[in-house]
């Protein structure tokens, strides 16, 4: 850390010599130990999932939902501070819904993105206040069809066809690049998406997950951001394990090509 | 004596007022707008050339009736929204007439009470096509295959709804807006002068005009 | 509101017989014309000011400057046409200064339009609006609730009808730039003559694109006072004195008294 004892670090609105906000960088390093987050973008719909780490055992599997909904066609999953996240998911439904009340009409995806990422970013500008601790992941349906963003502290905001973020997002990520985005089904997403996070969670054993899955779908949801059904859970949940095997094979594989 | 109430503050004094017929129709390609061209004050026409057809975007117009000041702020505002919006829309997109309409809408109803404006809102765009909004003065809003309003209206709301037909070739709205509007002028005292139109499609905007020794026959 | 009502006749016989008269027109004694050339535009206007039936200025001016090439005629209250005109005038210079371009008509019609519509009415400005910017010349007109219209020409004020029965006979699309000024003045004249609010001289303003803005303030004086045949000053003394009385002077007597310094406590 070649900022520290160099008080750049100390406040947000105060860039180091070399042009950095450390704030910033100190935020992105409290995403880095979250659950791994990810969204999926195909050809019919968006697919969001989180791996949550389960802290105690007393805490009533199914309850706690990470995964939130912003408008009735857009959902969002994020990484980090999980209140900043509720505060962040907050902002975005009053703007979805300051749009409404204006244009009668739902926001589309992008235009919420954008008045998002000025929200976040404002939060980089001022000493009294600190930047976000999360990384978002937007996903929804519009007249466009189907979109998936990624938010980030910074205020910088990108458009993903599949998007990772939280501890596991590396090996997320590496899965990620191997799908064809344009012939992907919302239905194998769903399954995928499970199994990315069953494998993002392999460094993380040591800890009990549950797994969260929504979609937002024009066939099966209607255009509506929901969790999937139990069904189609558990029949992700099962393709996610009942490649244990072979991965752990193919896996050591794996390894090897590494080495 | 105690029966009659009279709003006399309906127009403020020396108030330019649009005693107008103006509507707007849907057709095959798209939707066509028309008017008169009578501006009041009193009993002295103001301009006998007014253009009540107000362009809100590209290919989204509206046509105004009742107060000139009113409606001219309310379309402004309107046409201010929109450039906003549209500047946050992807590249090749523009706004509907659906939003035009409910941003309309939106400012008549808050403002009602000072406001004396009816609107129709009528425009194409590459989603719905032609499209047709009316909203007349208490700020509600009408989807509508086509709509017509100012004073002249109530005189021809019967010859509207008899020869109206569904996705007309443009040659013959042309012609029903025309008889239509030529039939208000004719027996609304407040509307005169020229007939303007303007036709909306995807090929963009074309403007007509009418004068009397063609349209009266 | 369609057709012929017949309500108010009603309301106002009722009204009679409660004391309250049908109220009369008040006029604002106005004439001002505009219109346009190829290449330009001309606007115009008497010099009658007037306070209810008193002529209140024989030659005032009219035609305001909202930019060295922008020009209006203002009908309706003086006050507010002057006050109105001034205030535009300056956003319109500190606008053109911080946009580094020269002001547009567009522009300032707008400024006035959202200023007017802002008061709903009670200024009582009636403008003709017209000048020369880097997109051409216009001529647009704005009412005192704050809408605006177009026009090749136009007329506002009390006598906008005599006014508009003179333009609306000699208006050409191809006039030459004297023409319109003789279009503009005649105009006027019309109004000068036939309406009871205007009356006295006639200036004119004349605005050609690539040119600067020209006034002739007193185009035309068809009102000048005429030598009286016979002098009716009357020599002193003919006035016969019956009475006389002289007072003294009151005088008011006015004195500085200075006090000392007053003694002040400062040790408590």
């Amino acid at each position: 850390m070649t900022s520290i004892g160099t008080g750049y670090d100390l406040s947000n609105s105060v860039f180091s010599p070399d042009g950095r906000n450390f704030q910033v960088e100190y935020a992105m390093k409290a995403v880095e130990n979250g659950g791994t987050s990810i969204g999926i973008k195909c050809k019919d719909g968006v697919v969001l999932a989180v791996e949550k780490i389960i802290n105690s055992k007393l805490l009533v599997p199914g309850k706690n939902k990470r995964i939130q909904t912003v408008d009735r066609h857009i959902g969002v999953v994020y990484s980090g501070l999980l209140p900043d996240g509720r505060h962040f998911v907050n902002r975005a439904r009053d703007e979805a819904q300051s749009f409404k009340s204006i244009y009668k009409n739902s926001i589309s995806v992008p235009h919420l993105m954008d008045r998002l990422g000025i929200y976040v970013q404002n939060y980089t500008c001022y000493n009294s206040v600190r930047p976000f601790g999360i990384v978002s992941i937007v996903g929804g349906i519009d007249d466009n069809g189907p979109h998936l963003y990624m938010i980030e502290p910074s205020g910088s905001c990108w458009g993903y066809s599949g998007a990772a973020t939280g501890k596991g997002r590396q090996l997320a990520k590496s899965e990620l690049e191997k799908l064809n985005y344009e012939e992907l089904e919302i239905k194998e997403a769903v399954k995928l998406a499970a199994k990315i996070i069953h494998l993002a969670h392999e460094d993380n054993k040591d800890k009990d997950y549950e797994l969260e899955i929504s979609w937002v779908s024009k066939e099966f949801t209607k255009g509506r951001h929901e969790f999937v059904p139990d069904d189609l859970l558990e029949e992700a949940k099962k393709f996610a394990e009942e490649d244990d095997d072979e991965e752990e094979e193919e896996e050591e594989e794996g390894d090897e090509m590494q080495e | 004596m105690n029966g009659i109430k009279v709003d006399i503050n309906h127009l403020k004094k020396g108030e330019v007022n649009l005693g107008t017929s103006i509507m707007a129709v849907k057709f095959q390609d798209g939707v066509i707008l028309g008017a008169d061209s009578r501006t009041t004050t009193g009993s002295y026409i103001a301009n006998r050339v007014t253009d009540k057809l107000t362009q809100i975007h590209d290919t989204i117009y509206c046509c105004r009736s009742g107060s000139a000041a009113d409606t001219q702020a309310v379309a402004d505002m309107v046409k201010y929204y929109l450039q906003i919006y549209a500047a946050q829309l992807p590249p090749n997109e523009t706004p509907t007439t659906e939003i035009a309409a409910n941003v309309f809408q939106e400012i008549c109803y808050n403002n009602k009470d000072n406001l004396t404006a009816g609107i129709i809102c009528a425009g194409y765009d590459k989603k719905n096509g032609g499209s047709v909004y009316s909203i007349p003065i208490g700020g509600s809003i009408h989807k509508q295959d086509y709509a017509i309003a100012g004073s002249g209206s109530t005189f021809i709301y019967g010859w509207c709804n008899e020869n109206f037909k569904q996705g007309m070739q443009k040659d013959e709205c042309v012609d029903f807006i025309k008889t239509a509007l030529s039939e208000a002028i004719k027996w609304d005292g407040s509307s005169g002068g020229v007939i303007r139109m303007v036709i909306l499609t995807e090929k963009g905007v074309e403007r007509l005009i009418f004068y009397p020794d063609e349209y009266q026959k | 509101m369609a057709g012929l009502n017949f309500e108010n006749y009603q309301r106002n016989s009722y009204l009679s017989t409660k004391g309250f008269a049908t109220p009369r027109a008040t006029s604002t004694g106005t004439t001002i014309v505009g219109c346009k050339f190829p290449g330009g535009v001309v606007i115009a206007a008497d010099t009658r000011a007037t306070s209810g039936p008193i002529v209140a200025d024989k030659n005032c001016e009219k035609l305001h400057r909202l930019a060295p090439k922008i020009w209006c005629a203002g009908a309706g209250t003086a006050a507010d046409t002057e006050m109105v005109t001034q205030l535009i005038a300056s956003n319109l210079e500190l606008h053109a200064l911080s946009q580094n371009r020269e002001p547009r008509v567009i522009t300032a019609l707008t400024m006035l339009k959202q200023h007017l519509f802002k008061y709903q009415g009670h200024l009582g400005a009636y403008l003709i609006c017209a000048g020369v910017d880097p997109t051409g010349a216009h001529l647009l007109s704005v009412q005192a609730h704050g809408s605006t219209d177009i026009g090749k020409y136009q007329s506002l004020g009390s006598g906008s009808l005599a006014a508009m029965a003179v333009l609306e006979t000699n208006f050409r699309e191809d006039l030459t730039k004297e023409e319109a000024i003789k279009l503009c003045a005649d105009a006027i004249e019309a109004g000068i003559w036939n309406d009871l609010g205007s009356g006295s001289n006639v200036d004119v303003c004349v605005m050609e694109v690539g040119k600067d803005a020209e006034l002739y303030r007193n185009y035309l004086t068809p009102n000048v006072r005429s030598q009286k045949a016979r002098s009716y000053k009357f020599a002193p003394g003919t006035t016969a004195i019956l009475r006389e009385s002289v007072r003294d002077i009151l005088d008011v007597e006015e004195t500085v008294v200075s006090f000392d310094q007053m003694e002040v406590d400062t040790e408590a």
